[in-house]
């Protein structure tokens, strides 16, 4: 019910400010439509998520489960997700700022500082080096040290600790200072995903260091003969990202063609030689967890990760075809962009595989929905992500809103929902605490229904502005017709917002509590003492 | 014993981080290089202050984010016509130029504004579009004055109705709605720059 007060609120605010697109779609019907479906929706989430079968599978209650861990090692993971959930609705409201933005040109332009072309970048870097990466690298801290099956008593020494806990610091140092910079009007400008200034990036980067030498250190303790497959891509894209954000700040490249060249590398190498690998490979560990059975194959896994480096690594021109740069690098970049089908498949054939069968555990889980759609949208986003790097399909799409609508289809429907997945399948295992389950409901349809009215309100708006402009319409038939479908957007971004505050809510409740610390400290032995 | 990959975490980290510098080196550093070398031998490119500082308000409002610079082409209907090589423009960006945007076009740029968003109109030959300073001063104190449609932000803290006391390179702009009397408006240094770099693009270089 509060959810759809927002909404209307969100759609009937929207509505004073634009009353011409609305004309189009239909206000009253729209709002009337969707705050059905999301009263529905919230009923579902409620009756899919209720009942008595939500507890893990082996049937232990999940205090009991999380008897024994470290508490210093669960303090640690769960800063970094509260870490990332402030950035998410930090990011998140700039994020609903650029939207609403598009929809009331006027709004909040007297000062430099909140001007579309700050926010906009404002609010990529927060949600991606923010909130993505810390909530990945989080989850990756506790599924190596799980994977390499360390004693889950004192994971990390003390020493690890420290340095985790310094690399957190450094990290959310990068990126506030990096944003209020950002708004200050000190812009990396022109150069997407890498919008902060060099000074605020040095800390990141320092931060991604410590961590990889801390995840290769706990891969180098491990109690078991082999490294498990989620821990060669959690380690490798520490260190892909570390030469990545070298390659993006050094000095050598900065002009001309030159410059876009590196611009294209860094683009999509720092999307997918980080978040991706990070994603696939928590959700290698997360879903034969979640599901209690082995990986469908674990060959294909390893076909994934080097066809991953192979492939990825070349294709981030394909952000540049048709224009200056070599053809022989923008003919590479398509062909590998094609390419990409094999790892992408290789990987979510093996979850969607893995999953077989397992309907009912879904329907009982709060957390594997999450995982299902966000494995579903890496296999077919990345199709996505082929198919417009094809020359022919640039000449339309390319430098409209349909790419807009891509990037939010990857990087959210596909990573965020599966570090949700992870967060809530996995995090009550660390602290013994459990999120209420409706509220994940809440969360999840929130999600699912606001990113999917999001992303086809911009990709069928964006191949609608592609196809003027082929025909030769004018340029600002092509703005006028996108209106309807940046409101719709800013809906599906409201939705989104709202879904962050449960999702907030539901990550204070798995907090490492005083009960199941004291209880978890003293091992099995400290059955009984209690809270002293 | 046989080498296995699996068992080692040298190799994990090790293997994955070569093969991947290997093809940083391939797909970027060369390309980038050879770029580089091919820029140094383009002549410097003609120094204008004024145009510069435009250039460096552009980037602090970004307004690449929104603005690119490229007019795109299909190199393989490229024509030599009198020793001189055109690229056909691409169908969806003709009303910009007859020309693709060349490599020469971003020589000397730092960063090279190409942009990857078109929310609003490409740039590339702004200044021969639309020669008038008037029309950038209003357009960017209030672009719906000009263009009732856009989705522009309004660039009005570019702008003050009043002198300042130690006012220099101000610019007297007369209001698009005050032809007449009425309040004056004067463009900061910021907005003169800005729109003497906009006039400064006249058109594709290759």
């Amino acid at each position: 019910m509060i959810a759809s007060t927002v909404i209307a609120l969100g759609v009937s605010a929207l509505g004073v400010n634009a009353p011409g697109p609305l004309a189009i779609f239909g206000l009253a019907p729209g709002a009337t439509v969707l705050i059905g479906v999301l009263a529905f929706a919230c009923w579902l989430g409620w009756r899919l998520g209720g009942g008595a079968n939500t507890k893990i599978p082996v049937g232990i209650p999940i205090f009991v489960a999380a008897a024994g861990n470290d508490p210093r090692f669960a303090k640690l993971v769960s800063r970094y997700l509260m870490s990332a959930c402030f950035w998410l609705l930090l990011g998140s409201a700039f994020g609903l700022l650029v939207a609403f933005k598009l929809v009331d040109p006027e709004l909040l332009t007297d000062s430099s500082a909140l001007t579309f072309g700050r926010v906009r970048p404002a609010h990529t870097m927060i949600v991606l080096f923010g909130w993505a990466g810390l909530a990945l690298v989080g989850m990756g801290l506790y599924v190596v040290a799980k994977s390499a099956w360390l004693p889950m008593h004192q994971p990390l020494q003390r020493w690890e600790l420290g340095a985790g806990n310094l690399a957190l610091a450094l990290w959310n140092a990068g990126v506030a200072g990096g944003v209020l910079l950002l708004l200050s009007g000190h812009v990396n400008a022109g150069r997407e995903y890498r919008m902060f200034v060099w000074p605020a990036m040095v800390p990141i980067a320092i931060a991604v260091l410590l961590l990889a030498v801390l995840v290769y250190r706990l891969l180098a303790r491990r109690q078991v003969k082999g490294v498990y497959i989620s821990g060669w891509f959690i380690l490798s894209a520490l260190v892909w990202i570390a030469v990545v954000v070298v390659m993006g700040y050094q000095p050598r490249w900065t002009s001309g063609v030159a410059d876009r060249v590196i611009d294209g590398y860094y683009i999509h190498n720092a999307v997918g030689m980080f978040f991706t690998p990070l994603a696939v490979g928590l959700t290698y560990y997360v879903l034969p967890k979640l599901l209690n059975k082995p990986i469908y194959s674990y060959a294909l896994g390893v076909l994934g990760f080097f066809t991953h480096i192979v492939f990825y690594t070349v294709i981030g021109t394909h952000h540049y075809v048709h224009t200056a740069i070599p053809q022989w690098l923008e003919t590479t970049s398509v062909v590998f962009s094609v390419a990409m089908i094999v790892p992408v498949w290789a990987s979510t054939g093996n979850f969607l595989l893995t999953m077989k069968g397992e309907r009912l555990a879904i329907a009982h889980s709060y957390s594997l929905p999450f995982i299902v759609v966000g494995v579903i949208a890496y296999g077919v986003a990345s199709l996505q992500g082929s198919a417009e790097s094809l020359p022919w399909v640039q000449e339309t799409l390319h430098l409209t809103h349909y790419t807009v609508g891509h990037a939010h289809f990857a990087m959210y429907a596909f990573v965020s929902f599966l570090a949700w997945g992870a967060i809530y399948g996995l995090l009550p295992r660390l602290t013994g605490r459990e999120p209420p389950v409706a509220l994940v409901g809440v969360h999840f349809w929130l999600a699912l229904a606001g990113i999917l009215i999001y992303v086809l309100s911009m990709c069928i708006g964006g191949e609608q502005q592609g196809a003027a402009w082929v025909q030769g319409k004018s340029f600002m038939e092509s703005v006028r017709l996108m209106s309807p479908y940046l409101v719709w957007r800013a809906v599906g971004g409201v939705l989104m917002f709202a879904s962050h505050i449960c999702f907030a809510v539901a990550l204070w409740r798995m907090r490492p509590g005083a009960f199941s610390m004291a209880f978890g400290h003293q091992g099995a032995s400290g059955l009984g003492q209690g809270e002293a | 014993m046989a080498f296995n990959i699996h068992q080692s975490h040298k190799m994990i980290l090790l293997l994955p981080a070569g093969m991947y510098l290997l093809l940083v080196i391939l797909c970027a550093v060369v390309p980038a290089e050879i770029e580089r070398q091919r820029e140094a031998q383009a002549p410097p490119a003609p120094e204008h202050p004024l145009v510069e500082k435009g250039r460096a308000v552009f980037r602090q409002l970004n307004c690449g984010a929104c603005h690119t610079q490229q007019v795109r082409g299909d190199e393989h209907l490229a024509l030599e016509i009198d020793g001189r090589r055109i690229v056909p423009v691409l169908a969806a960006d003709r009303r910009f130029a007859s020309e693709a945007t060349g490599s020469a076009h971003y020589d000397h740029e730092d960063p090279a504004m190409m942009g990857t968003q078109r929310t609003g109109p490409d740039l590339t030959g702004v200044g021969a579009r639309l020669p008038g300073t008037a029309w950038h001063h209003w357009h960017l104190h209030d672009p719906r004055a000009v263009s009732p449609d856009s989705v522009m932000p309004a660039y009005r803290f570019l702008y003050v109705d009043e002198l300042p006391a130690d006012a220099k390179d101000y610019e007297e702009v007369g209001r698009i709605d005050g032809l007449t009397g009425g309040p004056k408006l004067y463009a900061t240094p910021k907005a003169v720059a800005l729109v003497e770099y906009l006039l400064s693009m006249q058109g594709v270089k290759r």
